[in-house]
């Protein structure tokens, strides 16, 4: 009986020193319009430490999406323009976003929310249809849509040879 | 009477014509101009503005725009207020900056990332609408343009600094009596203007208005001071 009791608090305190595996999400179809402009603010936390960011996606059909992340006063910390095919251009980065963090982890993160990325990609949560939870092992995002305005988006945001910066 | 009321027309038309096209008027000496401003706005122990702050990136047709509110008290509080399209707040005073985020419902309290940074930032937006300009002439070389309106113009020294931030523009009403714009430059022609629609000075502020901890909801700082001359 003492050795079932000893057992049985080793699998209560391994059950909680044991983090649950994170949950995926799946955002389903047709959730934004395919030619818009949409608004995001995000809290960026890495190690508990948290950062405040402006998210700006055009998104078209025919050309691909456009993000460009700001902090909180409005300089560019990265700007990413994913193709139709999937081929990424990062266009701005930033000494807070480099280059190669941006293609890896903005990009991934930029694909389960709004783009084709399949559920076991995306480990985190979906509270609402504009409020998305990512959960990696280096970071989290929560990330809420605060404004869409669809319609078409100028081309120019879609070719790569048009950087926004000198 | 026809006749002068349409030449009264006339000459008050080309009258505002004339002033939008008067250029601005380089001032050789801006010291005298900055001690004038700082002595002004050094008898004020507040100011309350609400603002729309623009966002011009290049690539994009249009403004990307939010709303809000700033907020100094004397000597060294301030609070810049995000109300849309999210809600936001970020409080500082010599010794710490807070953020708080609105999410589901309630305000978090984040625990920031580059604290010193923010400091930073916050200080000099007290420092410039104090008119505290000798305080940032280390970091900027200041000139002063005059017309219809007084515009200070900040150039970061440090090349760095330049690298993201060619440029501040102030820009107030000649005798100083109000701030009508904020304009932020970047190198490659991307700008922030931050408007201000309206402001009012030596406002008394509610308890609660610049507390880290649990901040005053905005509705109760504007309605304090919402008769405020």
């Amino acid at each position: 009986m003492r050795r079932n009791l000893f057992f049985l608090l080793l699998l209560l305190a391994a059950g909680c020193a044991t983090a649950p595996p994170p949950e995926n999400f799946s955002r389903g179809e047709n959730l934004f319009p395919p030619d818009a402009l949409m608004i995001q603010r995000a809290v960026l936390t890495v190690h508990g430490r948290q950062f405040t960011l402006n998210g700006y996606l055009a998104s078209s059909k025919s050309g691909g999406q456009r993000l460009i992340v700001t902090e909180n006063f409005g300089a560019v910390l990265a700007d990413v323009l994913v193709k139709p095919g999937g081929k990424i251009f990062v266009m701005r980065s930033s000494r807070l976003f480099r280059p190669e963090w941006i293609g890896r982890f903005v990009v991934a993160d930029l694909e389960c929310v709004f783009g084709d990325a399949t559920p076991k990609n995306c480990p985190g949560k979906m509270l609402s249809p504009a409020h998305f939870i990512l959960e990696h092992r280096g970071y989290t995002l929560d990330l809420q849509i605060v404004e869409t305005k669809p319609g078409p988006q100028p081309p120019e945001l879609f070719d790569e040879t048009k950087r926004g910066s000198p | 009477m026809k006749f002068f009321n349409t030449i009264l027309v006339m000459m008050l038309t080309f009258g505002i014509f004339a002033a939008d096209n008067v250029p601005l008027q380089p001032v050789a000496d801006p010291q005298p101009v900055l001690q004038d401003l700082q002595r002004k706005m050094s008898s004020l122990g507040s100011v309350y503005f609400e603002l729309t702050q623009e966002r011009h990136l290049k690539l994009f047709t249009e403004p990307l725009t939010s709303k809000g509110f700033m907020l100094i008290e004397r000597p060294d509080q301030i609070r810049w207020e995000t109300t849309a399209p999210y809600q936001s707040i970020l409080l500082g005073d010599k010794k710490s900056v807070a953020q708080f985020e609105f999410n589901d419902g309630k305000w978090e309290k984040l625990k920031l990332g580059f604290p010193q940074m923010l400091q930073r930032v916050m200080d000099q937006m007290s420092l410039m609408n104090q008119g505290k300009l000798d305080a940032l002439t280390s970091d900027y070389t200041i000139s002063v343009s005059t017309n219809v309106e007084t515009i200070l113009t900040l150039v970061p020294k440090d090349e760095n600094a330049r690298s993201v931030l060619a440029s501040i523009e102030v820009k107030m009403a000649p005798d100083f009596s109000a701030t009508r714009e904020v304009v932020m430059n970047e190198p490659n022609g991307d700008f922030t203007r931050i408007i201000f629609n309206r402001e009012k000075r030596d406002v008394k502020f509610p308890a609660g208005t610049f507390d880290q901890t649990k901040p005053l909801e905005i509705a109760a700082v504007k309605a304090a001071v919402g008769d405020a001359p």
